[in-house]
């Protein structure tokens, strides 16, 4: 129960918030573009030739997604949410609160698992408005093909795992330090650098911010050799770990 | 209401962030309501108010809003959010951000989250910085009347005496890391009239000193005048008028400055 009211009032810190609003946009940047491109040309989603038109659709869409977008949003999501404490000095006051360490730690940690599940509602959402309004606006025929909802959450499911690490990483750098750009900066680098090895290291898998671009664009082989969604996983449970214990151990705590 | 006095860097934000649990001990034990925090830390800060250094808020959050936060985990009525901001005078900010309010209002929003659970312990550092002079006045009064009519414990720091003298019972003042003097204002006050002295500056101090010791008297020389505890208005006129029978000008008499302030100073310089 107390964990329950301390995840409403982490909620309740992100209303209006810099994070909210990224979620929002971020989630929205992609469809929009495609939207966007289907009214400029007067096509829909009709004119992809492919049987499994959705599939195709939601693959092409998440390739900018994954690549991008989803992994600079779950940066700057973490960072912004376990910063908000540092940013309005409000650190000392809430660990004045009658809350065990533990639950507080769990709470914000579990905000920013509910903010990246948003974020994904909302992208999942501007997918489906970006196929169907030029349809309903040209009034296309709509794809015969069922919206192939199992294969949309077991895909979102698995991209989601693939954030976790990030997640925690960033969570991990974000409670060390007070100054913002440090935890960014870890994060741009970690995915920039992630990208770059991707095509040139056959080991580039070991970093954890590899695991969402090599999900979409890894191609079959290399997700036959190793297994993203476990290893995502275990470097999540691992740097949880290190981060609660270094959050406990903390000498001052606000 | 216990006042807890020093100067800047004296170690007072320490020694609440300590007993707050904010900051890991490096010995001893923190006790409040006679239990220890390392044991019922959740118990005593169901109890505990605070305000420590800076207002702290959340600046995308309404007044209510930011109230409301601390609602949730603290688990009092909802009522008590309207409650606490119209006793800091802040019922009527409707939706502006407290990112946009004044330093004062900031500070007023800090204390009514202190305030949202009707704390026993009030703990409250330098509450009234940034706050103008009516502002000042009104959290004085606010505080006094929680702790007549609520029996609110308020603990209350500042680097100034004169701005807490007129508030607190009891006082306790540190420099250094080190408590120098704690009790109650009468026995601070004691210590000031033990403490007062008064000068004569003469043009012959080493004469004037045998003159005092001969009425038992024990003087002191400082800057060339001679100083001695202060003393009955009779027996300082006699004094003088020994001196002048001994052809020793007297050039003034005058008491030395010894009200709370300077016993603060002179306690913090002593360190």
């Amino acid at each position: 129960m107390n964990f329950l009211y301390s995840l409403q009032s982490e909620w309740l810190k992100t209303k209006r918030s810099t994070a909210s609003w990224l979620c929002l946009i971020g989630g929205a940047f992609i469809p929009l573009i495609f939207l966007a491109g289907f009214i400029k040309d007067q096509r829909s989603i009709n004119a992809y030739t492919s049987p499994d038109i959705w599939k195709k659709y939601f693959f092409q869409i998440w390739q900018f997604m994954s690549l991008a977008i989803l992994p600079i949003g779950v940066v700057l999501a973490s960072t912004l949410i376990t910063q908000v404490e540092y940013k309005n000095n409000t650190w000392k006051q809430l660990h004045a609160t009658p809350q065990r360490f533990s639950v507080i730690f769990m709470a914000k940690l579990g905000i920013i698992l509910l903010m990246t599940l948003k974020f994904f509602l909302y992208f999942n959402i501007g997918i489906l408005l970006s196929a169907v309004i030029p349809s309903l606006l040209f009034d296309h025929r709509f794809p015969r093909q069922a919206i192939p909802v199992a294969f949309f959450l077991a895909e979102n499911g698995k991209l989601f795992i693939t954030c976790l690490p990030v997640i925690a990483l960033q969570y991990l750098v974000s409670l060390q330090s007070r100054n913002f750009l440090v935890p960014i900066g870890v994060g741009i680098m970690g995915l920039v650098g992630s990208l770059i090895l991707i095509q040139t290291w056959q080991y580039a898998y070991l970093s954890p911010y590899s695991y969402t671009p090599l999900q979409i664009v890894g191609g079959k082989a290399i997700r036959e050799k190793i297994n993203i969604p476990l290893l995502s996983v275990s470097y999540f449970a691992g740097i949880t770990l290190l981060c609660y214990y270094l959050y406990m151990n903390k000498k001052e705590k606000g | 209401m216990y006042g807890f006095l020093g100067p800047n860097g004296a170690g007072k934000t320490t020694t609440l962030r300590l007993l707050l649990g904010l900051l890991q001990l490096q010995g001893g034990e923190v006790r409040l309501f006679n239990k220890s925090l390392a044991k019922s830390r959740i118990e005593l800060l169901r109890k505990t108010g605070s305000l420590i250094e800076s207002p702290s808020f959340y600046s995308n959050l309404t007044a209510a809003e930011n109230l409301l936060v601390f609602q949730k985990v603290y688990g009092c009525p909802k009522a008590r959010i309207q409650e606490s901001l119209e006793l800091v005078g802040l019922g009527k900010t409707g939706n502006k951000p407290a990112g946009n309010f004044s330093l004062g209002m900031k500070q007023r929003l800090s204390i009514a989250t202190a305030l949202l659970h009707q704390p026993s312990l009030l703990i409250l550092d330098e509450p009234t910085n940034g706050l103008d002079p009516n502002g000042i006045i009104e959290i004085r009064e606010l505080l006094r009347r929680l702790n007549r009519e609520q029996g609110m414990t308020i603990l209350i720091s500042s680097h100034l005496l004169a701005e807490i003298e007129r508030l607190v019972t009891h006082i306790g003042i540190i420099n250094k890391g080190s408590l120098l003097f704690q009790g109650t204002l009468e026995q601070l006050q004691r210590k000031q009239s033990q403490g007062s002295v008064t000068s004569w500056h003469t043009n012959e101090p080493g004469r004037a000193m045998g003159i005092f010791r001969s009425y038992a008297i024990l003087p002191t020389l400082v800057d060339d005048q001679v100083l001695i505890p202060t003393a009955e208005r009779e027996l300082i006129a006699t004094l003088n008028e020994q001196l002048v029978l001994n052809k020793i000008e007297v050039y003034q008499i005058s008491p030395v400055k010894n009200d709370l302030e300077s016993i603060f100073i002179d306690l913090v310089k002593s360190t």
